[in-house]
């Protein structure tokens, strides 16, 4: 057994042994780097988590308040809401879970070459598609990826493979500033190759650790290559549900296979989502006179009362999620002193008591949750109003300073936060308006407001946070931050495999963060659903994603 | 929408329904006592005094209210409901629902009156012009009123809006945009009735300037259609905030706006009614105010 | 009547013609981008320029409403970009639960508010008409939002004898018929309170008619003054109002169905317009505009009808 794992897995062994390694981080990398999650488990010294509550009940129906997306095109889905509805029909290769374990599911299990630059994915051969009861083949993984790494096909999937199978190039235009215009590509015409009938290889440019958790990207669902793409009512997938009614904006049923579903197939009957629209309140009555049985997220405006229904229960998990109001480097935020003085006025703790009920961390103003392995604790900021004050006129405003910022009137929290912060802010002379702008609207200007509140979604690892949103040129550096030391470190922060090194790193990133950098964090979110009482069977995932085979009623 | 908005929208002049238009010439003698008048009619009084309550609210604001109306504060939420210190008590960021309503009567009441002064001053301006130019003035406005008429209100309000941002001034301008072509109507068709009378004759043989005979000689005729209709639409203009706030995209905050209110505590309702229940009420105790003042006047009016 | 009908039909293609313009001009005004909506805001910028040229949004403002103009004269009125359907599949089906919806409140809104505006109008000043015009006057005055909010806590959370939402189907085990009752009566109390206010002044106004003060002074039993001589009188001004209502409830109810999540056409809107789906606001603002022009000519037609002496 030993000789098998990879070199990586007796690395991270060692760490954790030596206790710089913590379970969940070392369950983490030995499941993506192949091991068989029960093994890993045993290798953590943890038991193997029961994975139901009682015996499940066969029949019954689960009723989903959702927003129903159309669902045409799972490849560019941009809203998980979507793939909520698609992923009953349609199977991801691998499942990572609610406890950040990767588990196989259309592949069976996967090897990593010691550089890993080469993934090979060996597939179940007991999985059929539902309408003609043919095999699942590698053919049908190759079409898919390829489809889905097709920068003409919009997909999301293509910013996790940048770098690895994908190449960036010049396409030959320039946009609007004179800039070359990039477009990608696969790196090698062998990047995606079909080893036999059950196996692919991702033969890689460079080293990814990430690319099982990658697989699960919402929308990098696995199609019948006979339907182009395009999902619709009675699409073929090899998943436990079929979909027979689609009304978009109102509501959608699936209906469980019969019969010839590799996993066992359902526990209920039929699975529906109801669109309730945005507004929180909707659920709250649609839950109370069970029209709905579950929701998807909920709203921090609805949760006290959720609390006092007794048919309902509240769904809890921590996750990295947040937002953060960050500035552009212009005047008066250009002087990192007016910065800091930010910080220094506002008090995370409050706007996590006032904004988010207490659900989750207070921010330390550096973009590195606690729930990341290289988290490094380089202290938490308590609010000083007088040493932002005494900033401020360092900085040559003694008479505080005006600024707006944009937020989303949704999820309602944050419209919440901002106006704490806001009057925290107040005290200390900063004077901020508030400009809610409707989601999509911000989501076109994102980039380019002065000073914003945006959401950033969980993501396992704190580098790929940094690098992502505050490296030089980053694809979402919001901030447009450029800070050479920082990039330098943050490439050397993912050059170290074992997480104490990283950590050394992280600690240094995060002190840069706090004395010059463009956010303020206020808090790490728990997010929350609700379902009622009779539902087994079911647990509420860190990205909201809800897997309908698995649940049951208890009636 | 409201009253006037939703028989006027097909551009039915206000007179014919809900107006009786004022005799031109009895309006002269009645013009002084219309106030004093305010008095015999209980219905105008109760309006007058409601209204009069939240104009004090809004004008003493800083004096009266308890304590300031944006500042959250995490230890009150623990018990929001109505106590000694906080007599409506306190919404979900801890905030004093009284303050916040006294600071809220000053943001309605500003916006909804200059909104419509704003309607009523281009209103009339364009009523003036189309009735006593006539021709093709009159033509080019009427039509271009028309048009926008066409437009239901509430969705000509969530295009415009949703386009170029919620702020005071934006709602402002739109109520204008949208309430002008009413009044507009109305001035019009009163000018029409009274341009050839002796003492609009009279005038323009004394040789007296266009703009003299359009406000001086004409205008005062319309006074009594015209402040029903202006009370009818403050009454209105405030319930538009308000919708406009519970749909989210009403005045940005956080000044106290009792729409907003109500959208941001409504998913509460069940376990914390009060924080929804007061601004609700509020917001309809000062239509009812306007309301009972504008029917007060019409029966004035009718009365003589 | 022909010309007069005429005459309106081009009026309507008009402003339905310059409506259409300003909605699309208007929407250039914003600064939202439908390529990187449609993608998602995590998507690269390289595949939303291709979006954005596969779509054609890099020509002119003129061009595009153009090949708008063309298609929509063709009968088709574009994809829409927050659905991603034809704009026909999802305004129709809209439309037409909001005129069920509609439909329904102006079948009891019509006759209560007739009722009590006829009860309160014909003894002008007395207890009835007192007490009716304060509950009209009060009804009316209250937000619907407000007055949504209020039932939703009596008869859904207090009493739970009703749905909290009407999604318009019956899969949560409540017929079809119980999730109309609430949005049906929050419209009722609203409308109807300002439609009994209609109904009684013109019924006040006809009550002082020299001729119902002949009759009755002739001793007429007041009754038959009310029913033979007044009501039909009292009736003819409110007519255009109370048709117009049609109008206000296809556009208005956009505040009951967020309130009920109703999918309705009102939502539709207030979510098109959020999402700049230009092509739903577009259809959408012409079709209100058309019903709106269309019960306008209707009322003229009917009054005409109702009242001979009136010639357009």
């Amino acid at each position: 057994m030993a000789d098998k794992l990879h070199p990586i897995i007796k690395l991270a062994g060692r760490e954790f042994a030596d206790g710089k390694l913590d379970r969940r981080d070392f369950l983490r990398v030995a499941t993506l780097l192949g091991v068989a999650a029960p093994i890993a488990f045993g290798m953590a010294g943890l038991p193997i988590p029961a994975r139901a509550q009682g015996t499940p009940k066969k029949g019954g129906i689960v009723r989903l308040g959702s927003r129903v997306h159309d669902l045409k095109s799972p490849h560019t889905y941009s809203w998980v809401e979507a793939a909520n509805g698609a992923r009953q029909c349609l199977d991801y290769l691998t499942y990572t879970g609610v406890d950040n374990v990767t588990r196989p599911n259309l592949v069976e299990k996967w090897e990593a070459s010691p550089d890993l630059k080469s993934w090979t994915l060996r597939l179940r051969r007991d999985v059929t598609w539902r309408k003609d009861n043919r095999k699942f083949t590698a053919d049908d993984v190759a079409w898919n990826l390829k489809r889905m790494l097709d920068a003409k096909t919009g997909s999301s999937v293509v910013g996790l493979f940048k770098g690895f199978i994908l190449e960036e190039f010049e396409t030959g235009e320039k946009d609007d500033k004179g800039v070359a215009k990039k477009s990608t590509r696969l790196w090698d015409a062998n990047a995606i190759q079909k080893v036999d009938d059950f196996t692919i290889r991702l033969n890689g440019k460079t080293a990814n650790l990430g690319i099982p958790e990658a697989l699960f990207h919402y929308p990098a669902l696995i199609m019948d290559p006979l339907e182009n793409g395009e999902f619709k009512v009675g699409s073929n997938g090899t998943g436990a549900f079929e979909m027979v009614e689609l009304d978009v904006g109102k509501r959608a049923k699936f209906v469980a296979r019969k019969s010839g579903h590799w996993g066992g197939g359902a526990n209920i009957d039929a699975f529906e989502i109801i669109d309730l629209g945005d507004d929180s309140a909707a659920q709250v009555t649609a839950l109370v006179s069970k029209q709905v049985d579950m929701i998807y997220q909920g709203a921090i405006g609805t949760y006290a009362t959720i609390e006092r229904i007794p048919h309902l229960q509240i769904n809890i998990v921590d996750t990295a999620y947040t937002a953060v109001a960050r500035v552009h480097s212009i005047k008066p935020f250009d002087d990192k002193r007016v910065r800091q003085a930010l910080r220094h006025a506002t008090d995370p703790d409050a706007v996590l008591k006032l904004a988010h009920r207490g659900l989750g961390k207070p921010g330390e103003h550096h973009h590195v949750a606690p729930t990341h392995p290289e988290y490094a604790n380089v202290g938490y900021m308590k609010q000083d109003i007088a040493k932002a004050k005494a900033l401020l006129v360092e900085a040559g405003y003694p008479g505080g300073i005006d600024a707006e910022i944009v937020c989303r009137p949704q999820p309602d929290w944050e419209l919440l936060a901002v106006q704490t912060m806001v009057e925290q802010w107040k005290e200390a002379g900063i004077r901020v308006k508030i400009n809610v702008m409707p989601s999509a609207q911000y989501w076109s200007n994102w980039t380019k407001v002065p000073f914003g509140f945006t959401t950033w979604a969980h993501r396992p690892l704190g580098t790929m946070v940094l690098s992502l949103a505050y490296r030089t040129g980053g694809a979402w550096n919001e901030a447009n931050w450029s800070n050479a030391e920082f990039d330098k470190m943050i490439t050397e922060a993912e050059g170290y495999l074992e997480v104490d090194k990283r950590r050394a790193v992280m600690a240094k990133l995060e002190r840069i963060m706090l004395d010059e950098g463009p956010i303020v964090v206020p808090l790490w979110r728990q997010v929350f659903n609700y379902t009622d009482k009779k539902i087994k069977g079911y647990k509420l995932h860190p990205s909201s994603y809800i897997e309908a085979k698995d649940m049951w009623i208890d009636a | 929408m409201n009253e006037m908005d939703r028989n006027l929208a097909a551009g039915q002049p206000a007179a014919a329904v809900a107006v009786t238009p004022t005799e031109p010439a009895k309006s002269k003698s009645v013009r002084g006592r219309t106030w004093l008048a305010i008095r015999h009619s209980p219905i105008a009084m109760v309006g007058g005094s409601i209204v009069a309550f939240w104009i004090a609210c809004a004008l003493f604001a800083p004096w009266i209210a308890p304590y300031p109306p944006n500042k959250p504060d995490a230890l009150l939420l623990a018990y929001p409901y109505p106590s000694a210190a906080h007599w409506l008590g306190v919404d979900n960021l801890g905030r004093d629902i009284l303050s916040r309503l006294i600071w809220g009567a000053r943001t309605v009441l500003t916006v909804a009156p200059v909104a419509v002064l704003g309607a009523a001053t281009l209103g009339i301006i364009l009523g003036l012009l189309a009735g006593y130019r006539g021709g093709w003035i009159d033509a080019v406005i009427m039509r271009t009123g028309d048009t926008l008429l066409a437009f239901p209100r509430i969705i000509l309000y969530l295009i415009i809006i949703a386009r170029f941002g919620a702020s005071a001034f934006n709602i402002i301008l739109v109520v204008t945009v949208t309430a002008a072509p009413i009044i507009a109507r109305i001035v019009r068709g009163v000018t029409l009735d009274v341009r050839n009378r002796d003492y609009v004759a009279a005038a323009r043989m004394r040789g007296e300037s266009a703009s003299y005979i359009m406000f001086v000689e004409i205008l005062p005729n319309a006074r009594g259609p015209l402040i029903v209709d202006l009370f009818l639409r403050l009454g209105f203009t405030t319930v538009t905030i308000g919708a406009l706030g519970f749909l989210g995209v009403g005045l940005p905050p956080p000044d106290p706006d009792w729409g907003g209110m109500v959208k941001e505590t409504y998913g509460m309702i069940f376990i914390w009614p009060h924080m929804t229940l007061f601004p609700a009420a509020a917001i309809s105790s000062l239509v009812i105010g306007f309301n009972f003042l504008a029917t007060g006047l019409q029966e004035m009016a009718r009365d003589g | 009547m022909l010309r007069y009908t005429a005459k309106q039909l081009l009026n309507i293609a008009v402003t339905l013609l310059a409506v259409s313009f300003l909605v699309f001009a208007l929407n250039e005004l914003t600064p939202i981008d439908v390529a990187r909506k449609l993608l998602g805001p995590y998507a690269t910028q390289d595949q939303v320029d291709i979006l954005y040229k596969q779509m054609g949004l890099d020509r002119s403002l003129l061009a595009r409403y153009w090949e708008y103009l063309a298609n929509a004269l063709s009968g088709n009125f574009g994809e829409s970009n927050l659905y991603r359907r034809p704009v026909a599949e999802i305004l129709w089906d809209r439309l037409g639960n909001t005129l069920v919806l509609a439909g329904i409140c102006f079948a009891v809104i019509v006759p209560f508010s007739a009722l009590l505006g006829v009860l309160a109008g014909m003894r002008e000043r007395s207890f009835v008409d007192r007490a009716v015009s304060v509950f009209a006057s009060v009804c009316a005055s209250i937000p619907e939002f407000a007055l949504g909010v209020f039932l939703l806590a009596i008869f859904v959370v207090g009493l739970g004898i009703l749905p909290g939402t009407s999604p318009l189907s019956t899969s949560g085990g409540w017929p079809i018929w119980s999730q109309f009752v609430l949005p049906v009566a929050v419209v009722t109390l609203y409308d109807g309170g300002y439609l009994i206010s209609m109904i009684r002044s013109s019924m006040v106004e006809v009550m002082r008619q020299p001729y119902i003060r002949t009759a009755t002074l002739k001793g007429m039993p007041f009754r038959n003054v009310v029913v033979k001589h007044a009501l039909r009188n009292a009736l003819i001004t409110p007519f255009t109002v109370i048709l117009l209502q049609l109008n206000y409830l296809v556009s208005g109810l956009v505040v009951v169905e967020m309130v009920f999540a109703y999918p309705g056409f009102g939502r539709m809107m207030l979510e098109a317009a959020l999402n700049k789906d230009i092509a739903l606001v577009e259809a959408g603002a012409l079709c209100a505009v058309s019903v709106t022009m269309l019960t306008q000519i209707l009322g003229d037609l009917g009054y005409m009808a109702l009242d001979p002496r009136i010639r357009v």
